[in-house]
Parts: structure tokens; C-alpha cells; sequence
């Protein structure tokens, strides 16, 4: 086993929208992944995907979107919620994979402009997740009032989630090690 | 019925592991030969490469 490949874990930018605040919550977690040794990252736009707007699978896939998914141990999905819901453009994006997902960790960051940080959203991601073959991590990032919490330029105004993402990323590194360990080494029977 | 023979790496050349399994019910319409019955649905293989971690599918092979 080449155990020394680094740990890759993409953060997915889950909104399409202009003006999202969300945008401010994932480099904040790119960079907080980037810190670590051992473990590479790399910011994903669904934005920039090029995806048809209806079809499925194999047939719609992004290419570059589905090596990082292959390549991935692990994913940080950063997802508003809208009108208690998740962006129908995340899970576009997210359905046109499969095989690249299975047995591998996922942690999911909740944005709103309300104080509950996306606790819903992620609530409604949890089942997707667990049909995508994904497993969930129990910590959360929730990114509640997400609008006081970045000044203009991004820069994050309360240094407490600092230590609320290690926490985060800690278990998440965690269990993509623990997976990719059972990835590569451990069969089904 | 689990095939016997290991999947190997088209990059490294190393056999891949066998990790898990799924039902796919996607395709039953169109490759009826393939569904297993008794789970509605075709029965998928996911396997992996220890050394560059790429994914594999095949389909579990049928009993006779």
C-alpha cells in the first residue's frame, strides 16, 4: 500500500449564486485544510462545472470534477441554506457521481443569514450523503449571521470558528485515513 | 455469487480490493439480463487501488 500519498480532501463551494456568502466560508476552510501536513486540497466551484442541465451520469460527467472526486479521501461540502433546503445546483452537481464516492468521509458546513448556521441543510444532506455511499462525519461547520462573520475582503471577523474547524477537521482527517485504510486493505467478506 | 478474480489497476498494475457493494437500479430497463432478482436490481462491485486510489465498478457475476 502506498500509505505515503497524501490525504486529499477538495472543499465543495455548493451555490451558484451572485452575491453568496458562502464563498467567504469555503477559502476560510481551504485555507484551514491547506495548514495541515499530509493533506492536500483544492477549492471546487460549482460554478465553474460544466454540467448540461438535465441527463445523468456517465453521460454529464465533468471530467475534471469526476478525478477530484476519484482522487478525493475526503470532502468538506460548504452549502447554504435556501428557504430550508440545499441548491438544487449542489445536488446537480453531486449526482454525477457515484463509484468515485463510495466508502469515503464527507463533513458538511451549513451557511445562513439566520442564527442557526445551516443546521437544516445539513439535516437534508445527510440522506444523500449516505445514498452517495459517502460517510458523515459528527462534527458540523455552522456558519450562523454569515454575513457579520466576514469583513468585505473575506477576512473572517471571529476567530472562535478557527477552533471550531480544527475540531472539524480533525475527525474528518480522521476518518479518511481510517477509510482509506479499509479502501485499500480491507475486502467486503 | 462473488467473482473469484481480482480486479487489477489499469495504472499501477497492482490487484485492487473489493470493498463494497450496491444495487444499482438504474439500468434494469435496459440490461434485464444482468438483474438480480432477488434485490430488484443489478448488483454492483466497487473496488480500489491500494497504490493511486482509483475506483472500479463491475457487476457481481451471476450464479448459473
Amino acid at each position: 500500500m502506498d500509505s505515503n500519498r497524501p490525504i486529499f480532501i477538495p472543499v465543495i463551494l455548493g451555490t451558484t449564486r451572485q452575491g453568496r456568502m458562502s464563498e467567504h466560508v469555503a477559502n476560510f476552510i481551504t485555507a484551514e485544510v491547506a495548514k495541515r501536513d499530509g493533506v492536500e486540497t483544492e477549492l471546487i466551484d460549482i460554478r465553474r462545472l460544466d454540467l448540461p442541465a438535465s441527463g445523468e451520469s456517465d453521460d454529464v460527467k465533468d471530467a475534471g470534477f469526476s478525478e477530484q472526486m476519484m482522487r478525493a479521501d475526503a470532502l468538506v461540502i460548504v452549502t447554504p441554506e435556501y428557504n430550508h433546503g440545499y441548491p438544487g445546483s449542489l445536488k446537480r452537481a453531486l449526482d454525477t457521481c457515484l463509484k468515485e464516492y463510495i466508502h469515503k468521509a464527507v463533513g458538511i458546513c451549513g451557511v445562513s443569514a439566520g442564527p442557526f448556521g445551516g443546521t437544516r441543510v445539513i439535516q437534508d444532506l445527510l440522506p444523500v450523503m449516505r445514498e452517495l455511499g459517502l460517510v458523515t462525519i459528527f462534527w458540523d461547520g455552522n456558519f450562523g449571521n454569515v454575513q457579520n462573520l466576514f469583513d468585505s475582503s473575506g477576512k473572517l471577523l471571529d476567530e472562535a470558528y478557527i477552533r471550531r474547524i480544527d475540531k472539524f477537521l480533525k475527525e474528518l482527517i480522521w476518518m479518511a485515513k481510517v477509510l482509506r485504510y479499509g479502501r485499500d486493505n480491507v475486502p467486503l467478506e | 455469487m462473488q467473482n473469484n478474480e481480482k480486479l487489477v489497476c489499469p495504472n499501477c498494475k497492482v490487484e485492487m480490493n473489493f470493498h463494497a457493494m450496491k444495487i444499482d437500479y438504474t439500468q434494469v430497463t435496459g440490461k434485464t439480463e444482468s438483474v438480480d432478482h432477488e434485490f430488484g436490481g443489478i448488483l454492483e462491485e466497487f473496488h480500489s487501488c491500494p497504490k493511486c486510489g482509483m475506483t472500479a465498478t463491475r457487476e457481481e457475476k451471476k450464479a448459473a
